[in-house]
């Protein structure tokens, strides 16, 4: 059967607002970009009209570029200490919620809150509590004997600077991984543990051969949030370190945190390189899309077996 | 016998109250490493300024001198304003074309219906930041520079949202809508009347997604506004410790006031914020 032209009208100005924004701003950006990845800004004024061609040169350089591959590797530390971190924290808070307790209810609130707050406020409350000398943190490991972080705090030092980083997103989401592993714990069947109870096997036995491998869904996906939030990890390094503090590798001097979402910024903005911070930005897509891919493929291959 | 039963029971008990009370400690202790930084920062802005660091953990006495002066001394009532505008407007629009796209897409006929909304649901993949250099682009050809618009009308086409809305949509038997449609209901009727009713716990579910998501849209709202009259509170956070870097107290108060709204909403509609968190993850 085919539509009529009024029919055809109707469904255009129902589809209208919501097309026409996406085609503007999510898909026309994307090939802006790419035009915009192969030229050059010529001038610092009015730098969007001040392009000069210069084909694939912007990716020649990034390549050639130790602060951005750099960056690629802070990158991957970032996911390398949000993933476990991530998965650990949310999967705990899950199996204790996971009993019928009286005050559930009000436990999962509070885990959960910390996720719908502004990820720069919390960032600014933590760069406080990070302080060096006074700042809380700094006097409770004092208090216990640990004189490690009084001097520079926590920020201040390039060890511990990306774990301390890593732990504000981590604490802040663990309520979204909760609410999930939550939802997956209690699909779970009670019999199948019954049986197992009935087997003899105890709780780690339990845990290690019914419970993970039935979470493993929801694993994988918590991986994928872990990397994505590394690949766009930004406010929280502008907010608490400005992709410090400083380190150096050899002759050249490094940042701490110097994680590629943060470069773009900084390239983009600071510096106004715009080819370059576009380029940059297709490298992240590249990444980012990968990922997603393999993803796909997993979930896809769970569903043939 | 029996009162080796009772013994027996007594056992069972008891191994039941400790159970119970480890779990209690331990759920009160990851709360409280939870809440902690909100807890220091609330009584940090409740003590008087220039005693940030002071040893005592609570304030003595409790001041409101910090949230004072952050509203009578500071912009923090315009940011506060722009914040509310911004994230109601982005709120309401980007939840309507939401839902009258996935209209369109669960309940109309048109060409290439599938394949656009796959390519609409690819474009989830996109990370963010790859967005800020092209949309600002736009926004500055257009002339959008510092309004409201710019910081509004580029995050109105919500994918998930609409992949969240077409999901929830199919679920409505089609005999309710036909039935509607051979009574003489337009197309406009059919969606006011039978479908949003229907669908309102997941619009309201997206409105308070896209609420949250835009009252803390940080670098986006610093880029394109500049001006001092429209920066929304994040961004006035973000001068102010620029040019206040010591001054701890008032920033906690200012960190405070910006994150009450959301946490007053959240308690109240936590159902809502945890639906869509759950549902928009079972998208395999």
């Amino acid at each position: 059967m085919k539509a009529s032209l009024k029919d055809n009208l109707t469904s255009a100005a129902f589809l209208g607002p919501f097309i026409i924004i996406f085609a503007l701003f999510l898909a026309y950006p994307l090939f802006y970009s790419f035009y915009l990845s192969l030229n050059k800004v010529t001038a610092l004024v009015n730098v969007f009209e001040n392009l000069k061609f210069v084909g694939l040169d912007n990716f020649i350089r990034l390549f050639h570029d130790k602060l951005f591959w750099w960056s690629l590797l802070m990158t991957l530390y970032y996911a390398a200490l949000a993933v476990p971190l991530g998965i650990g924290s949310a999967l705990l808070l899950a199996v204790l919620l996971n009993n019928k307790l009286r005050f559930n209810r009000l436990y999962r609130t509070a885990f959960f809150l910390p996720y719908v707050l502004d990820l720069f406020v919390v960032s600014v409350v933590w760069t406080f509590i990070y302080s060096p000398h006074y700042g809380v943190l700094s006097r409770i490991f004092e208090a216990v004997g640990i004189h490690y972080f009084a001097e520079q705090g926590f920020l201040g030092r390039p060890e511990t600077t990306m774990p301390a980083v890593v732990i504000v997103n981590v604490l802040k989401g663990a309520g979204f991984g909760m609410l999930l592993y939550l939802a997956a714990l209690q699909n779970i069947p009670q019999e199948v543990y019954e049986a197992a109870d009935i087997d003899g096997a105890g709780w780690w036995t339990k845990l290690r051969r019914i419970t993970l491998p039935l979470l493993k869904p929801v694993t994988l996906f918590m991986i994928i949030v872990g990397v994505t939030a590394a690949l766009n990890a930004f406010v929280e390094v502008y907010a608490m370190t400005s992709g410090g503090p400083s380190v150096n590798v050899g002759e050249q001097a490094y940042g701490a945190t110097w994680v590629t979402g943060y470069y773009l910024f900084e390239t983009f903005y600071v510096k106004l390189k715009l080819g370059y911070a576009a380029a940059m930005s297709y490298v992240l897509l590249f990444l980012a899309v990968t990922i997603s891919l393999i993803n796909l493929r997993i979930l896809r291959s769970r569903g043939e077996n | 016998m029996g009162g080796a039963a009772v013994d027996q029971g007594k056992g069972r008990v008891r191994a039941r109250t400790i159970r119970v009370a480890v779990l209690y400690i331990a759920l009160t202790l990851a709360a409280a490493v939870v809440l902690f930084p909100f807890f220091w920062m609330i009584v940090t802005a409740l003590k008087m300024p220039g005693h940030a660091f002071d040893p005592e953990i609570l304030p003595r006495p409790p001041t409101l001198d910090n949230f004072k002066k952050v509203f009578t001394e500071y912009g923090f009532v315009r940011y506060f304003m722009n914040s509310g505008i911004v994230a109601v407007s982005s709120g309401v629009f980007a939840t309507l074309f939401a839902a009258l796209a996935a209209y369109a897409f669960v309940f109309k006929k048109f060409r290439g219906r599938d394949k656009i909304f796959a390519v609409i649901i690819a474009s989830m993949m996109v990370p963010g930041l790859m967005y800020v250099v092209p949309q600002f682009a736009i926004v500055k050809k257009l002339g959008w520079m510092n309004t409201y618009r710019a910081m509004v009308v580029p995050h109105l086409a919500n994918a998930f949202g609409l992949f969240l809305l077409r999901q929830y949509m199919v679920t409505i038997p089609r005999s309710l809508i036909d039935a509607a449609k051979i009574d003489g209901a337009s197309d406009f009727q059919v969606f006011g009347y039978i479908v949003v009713p229907l669908t309102l716990p997941v619009i309201a579910t997206l409105f308070l997604l896209t609420f949250q998501f835009h009252w803390s849209n940080f670098l986006w709202q610093l880029i394109v506004a500049n001006r001092e009259s429209l920066y929304t509170v994040p961004v006035g956070l973000a001068m102010f410790k620029q040019q206040h870097e010591q001054l701890y107290t008032l920033k906690m108060a200012a960190s405070a006031i910006s994150i009450i709204p959301i946490s007053v909403i959240f308690v109240f509609a936590q159902k809502y914020f945890i639906e869509g968190v759950t549902r928009g993850a079972v998208k395999g």
